[in-house]
């Protein structure tokens, strides 16, 4: 049951099913084609054939069908067993296929314009260093090869590394068509990310370092097409924790990072992607500028600033409101955690959530029916309650009654929340009408 | 319920025999290209429409013994399963044939003419990474919470569980959680309904319940529902099908299938149905296809629609399956 979307349908129209005599005719056709590049591979794989004939009938394949996994693999073992120099015979095979991406990129990619800005990337030994059993591939590559040593090296060397950096540039080109046409395709970023472990594991390092880096570009082009594609996220993050990591040089890019969340919520503040990567960034972004406690104080009024004035103009939007949940977490969260401002003191986190309750209320003289406030003003003013270990005080206890109210009139949707959340709370003894149990069938 | 189910009318009904008669159609398809396209997911599309037909009271919709010898000529020497024959073994495909094989009863037959329960536990057991806990799908390394949450199916359902660093993997899934309660691909990862539901099964499965923020998770699945009463996978994306399924089974695991408007989800999915050629879409009036009507189907199970059989919320199967193999 696995989750996988692959070959189901999203957002096609529904038609008709019946075809024409003519669209059956050129179904069949076209079934003939791929058929027959498909029992052809099959008959090479079948007699171990790893040759450039395989290689190019992989190409073939995959751009009729990228999700076709077993031709991406099939692809990674002709690279392995013979196109990849150190592993090969010193034969010069690559040269001799016809369809690599070098005529793709050419023609097919073209059009998008982006292939200048994407040439190289790579991923190190992400898959290797997981020391798991199946990893052979990677396995077998690195031992034939110690492409980070220090001597020098020969012309033998050199050109070798020429040509396996030349491979390696043709095979991230050969994918950034299909990317642009299936940017949700798992193995496409797979075998992507496969390719950039192989310029780890076979070029030096400034050369590989650099490949990874204009990744970066590719995870920025995609992001632009699509602002919350998962992939294109996680890729991202991959890449950014190969890039600091020690074999390529472990600089770290937080700083970067960060400006890159700030430019993409500025671009769409819905985009809850970007506040999620915001998220993961803050403490790590905090630690490495050795922020006292000033300058921490001072990033989070400017966050809350930040998503207040937001939420001033779209108090509907559920990425900010659970934005500002993240950072109010830090306020309510146990003294001594790390958190935004770890050192603040019991009175000041209960001065800041005072003062975010009190900005919120504000808002419900422009926003009346917004639901969302209402919940945010509950949570907080329990949150509250919390952090002093103390119960709502009966002007709190009104407020709580009335914002549970709201919330059941606004979004009855949601109605055995609001009356788990009024039972748990101890709200429901005054207001007798509630049986408190949960709608079954 | 069901008095409110009388009243409504043809076309929010359940097309339950225009269902079936779609499922069974699928493998007669070989017409369309699309039929080729897709051999990749072969095996995972037997489970999805075998599940589907079992749910919907048609257990022998697919013939038993092709159907075994099917999925036994999907098996690789080393136990692992591709999509279908000729197809590199991978995990997805692996733990679909488990689930097919779980379903109609038929382990001895995978001990007697296939690689053995044994070889598929070795082959599910070396993709789990040893080092961080989490599994890949398999040997060219890609990884994701998907995985891990389909060896322990397959592992759990074969009584395997003992071949692998359960503690571990339980570790880097907590590990993978959010501020927001959900969880995502991998450590650092958006929350997202689908690995949300990998993930809650699979600490269900391990019976780690504990380590779940229940109230923070259930209020995030809860707000996933839209007002027209389908199921988005993220804040601010689309409703779709699909998440009736990854979206409600983790509220269920977590106690929390009433903190959403039931009916209205009900009819959001039957309003996706092609009441006349059968099948189920993401959205109304889009193409149907076979994914996406296992996973209406098991959103109405898990909401008690009248006339399905009951679906097991953390493996996917029929409760008749789980009720089997666990004797519970």
């Amino acid at each position: 049951m696995v989750l996988k979307q692959g070959g189901s349908q999203h957002g096609i129209a529904r038609t008709s099913r019946v075809r024409t005599e003519a669209q059956k005719q050129q179904d069949l056709e076209r079934i003939q084609k791929y058929r027959d590049l498909e029992s052809h591979l099959r008959k090479l794989v079948s007699a171990s054939d790893y040759s450039c004939d395989t290689f190019d009938l992989t190409t073939k394949l995959l751009k009729l069908n990228p999700e076709y996994y077993t031709a991406w693999n099939v692809r990674r073992r002709t690279l392995i067993s013979g196109l990849f120099s150190r592993r090969s015979d010193g034969s010069s095979c690559w040269r001799g296929c016809s369809s690599s991406s070098r005529c793709d990129t050419t023609t097919t990619c073209s059009a998008a314009s982006l292939s200048s800005s994407l040439t190289r990337i790579l991923p190190s030994r992400a898959y290797q260093t997981t020391g798991r059993s199946g990893t052979t591939a990677d396995q077998d590559v690195s031992d034939a090869a110690t492409p980070n040593d220090t001597t020098t090296p020969t012309p033998e060397d050199e050109e070798s590394q020429k040509k396996d950096s030349e491979i390696i540039k043709s095979e991230l080109f050969f994918t950034i068509p299909l990317l642009l046409e299936s940017p949700k395709c798992y193995w496409i970023w797979s075998y992507r990310l496969w390719i950039l472990g192989q310029s780890v594991l076979l070029l030096p390092v400034p050369i590989a370092k650099k490949i990874w880096q204009e990744e970066l570009g590719l995870a920025s082009k995609m992001l632009a097409k699509d602002c919350r594609n998962f992939h294109a996220w996680g890729y991202r993050r991959h890449v950014v924790s190969r890039l600091e990591s020690k074999e390529l040089g472990g600089e770290s890019l937080v700083e970067s990072e960060f400006a890159y969340t700030d430019r993409m919520i500025r671009g769409d503040l819905s985009n809850f992607s970007a506040w999620h990567s915001r998220s993961k960034l803050i403490p790590r972004l905090l630690n490495e500028r050795v922020a006292g406690e000033k300058e921490r104080k001072g990033f989070l009024d400017a966050e809350l600033n930040q998503i207040r004035e937001a939420l001033n103009v779209g108090p509907e939007d559920q990425s900010l409101w659970y934005y500002h949940q993240f950072l109010i977490d830090n306020l309510v969260s146990p003294v001594g955690r790390p958190t935004i401002v770890p050192t603040l003191t019991v009175e000041e986190r209960v001065m800041y959530l005072t003062n975010e309750i009190t900005e919120i209320k504000d808002l419900l003289e422009d926003y009346k029916d917004v639901k969302l406030i209402y919940e945010a003003l509950l949570e907080y003013t329990l949150g509250l309650c919390q952090l002093i270990e103390r119960k709502p005080e009966e002007d709190e206890r009104q407020d709580l009654i009335s914002w549970v109210k709201k919330l059941k009139e606004l979004d009855p949707m949601r109605m055995g929340r609001w009356i788990d959340l009024e039972r748990d709370s101890g709200l429901t003894e005054l207001l007798p009408g509630w049986s408190g149990q949960p709608k079954h069938y | 319920m069901t008095d409110a189910f009388q009243q409504l009318p043809e076309e929010l009904k359940l097309a339950t025999s225009a269902h079936v008669k779609y499922i069974q159609s699928l493998n007669t398809r070989q017409d369309e290209y699309d039929y080729w396209l897709t051999e990749h997911l072969r095996l995972n599309g037997v489970y999805w429409g075998l599940t589907a037909l079992h749910l919907l009271g048609v257990p022998e919709g697919l013939p038993r013994s092709e159907t075994i010898d099917f999925v036994l000529s999907c098996q690789h020497e080393d136990g692992g399963f591709g999509a279908a024959p000729s197809h590199d073994a991978h995990m997805l495909s692996t733990v679909s044939a488990v689930q097919i094989l779980a379903m109609i009863d038929a382990f001895d037959e995978l001990e007697t003419r296939g690689k053995g329960k044994a070889q598929v536990g070795k082959y599910i057991a070396n993709l789990q990474n040893r080092q961080t806990g989490t599994f890949a799908g398999d040997e060219w390394g890609e990884e994701d919470t998907r995985f891990l949450y389909g060896a322990f199916n397959a592992l759990s359902l074969l009584g395997l569980m003992h071949l692998i660093d359960v503690d571990k993997a339980v570790d880097y899934v907590a590990a993978c959680a959010n501020f927001d309660g959900g969880y995502g691909v991998c450590p650092g990862a958006e929350s997202h309904s689908g690995q949300i539901f990998t993930c809650v099964a699979s600490l269900t499965i391990a019976k780690r319940q504990d380590l779940i923020d229940k109230g923070r998770l259930g209020k995030w699945l809860s707000e996933r529902q839209l007002p027209n009463g389908g199921l988005n996978g993220r804040p601010e994306k689309k409703e779709d099908v699909c998440y009736s399924w990854w979206v409600l089974s983790s509220l269920e695991m977590i106690g929390k299938t009433h903190w959403i408007d039931r009916d209205k989800l009900i009819n959001f999915i039957l309003q996706c149905q092609d009441t006349e050629k059968g099948g189920i879409s993401d959205r109304p009036g889009d193409m149907v296809d076979v994914w996406h009507t296992l996973f209406g189907i098991t959103g109405l199970s898990l909401m008690g629609y009248p006339g399905l059989e009951l679906v097991d919320e953390v493996y996917c199967l029929p409760k008749l399956t789980i009720t089997r193999i666990f004797g519970t």
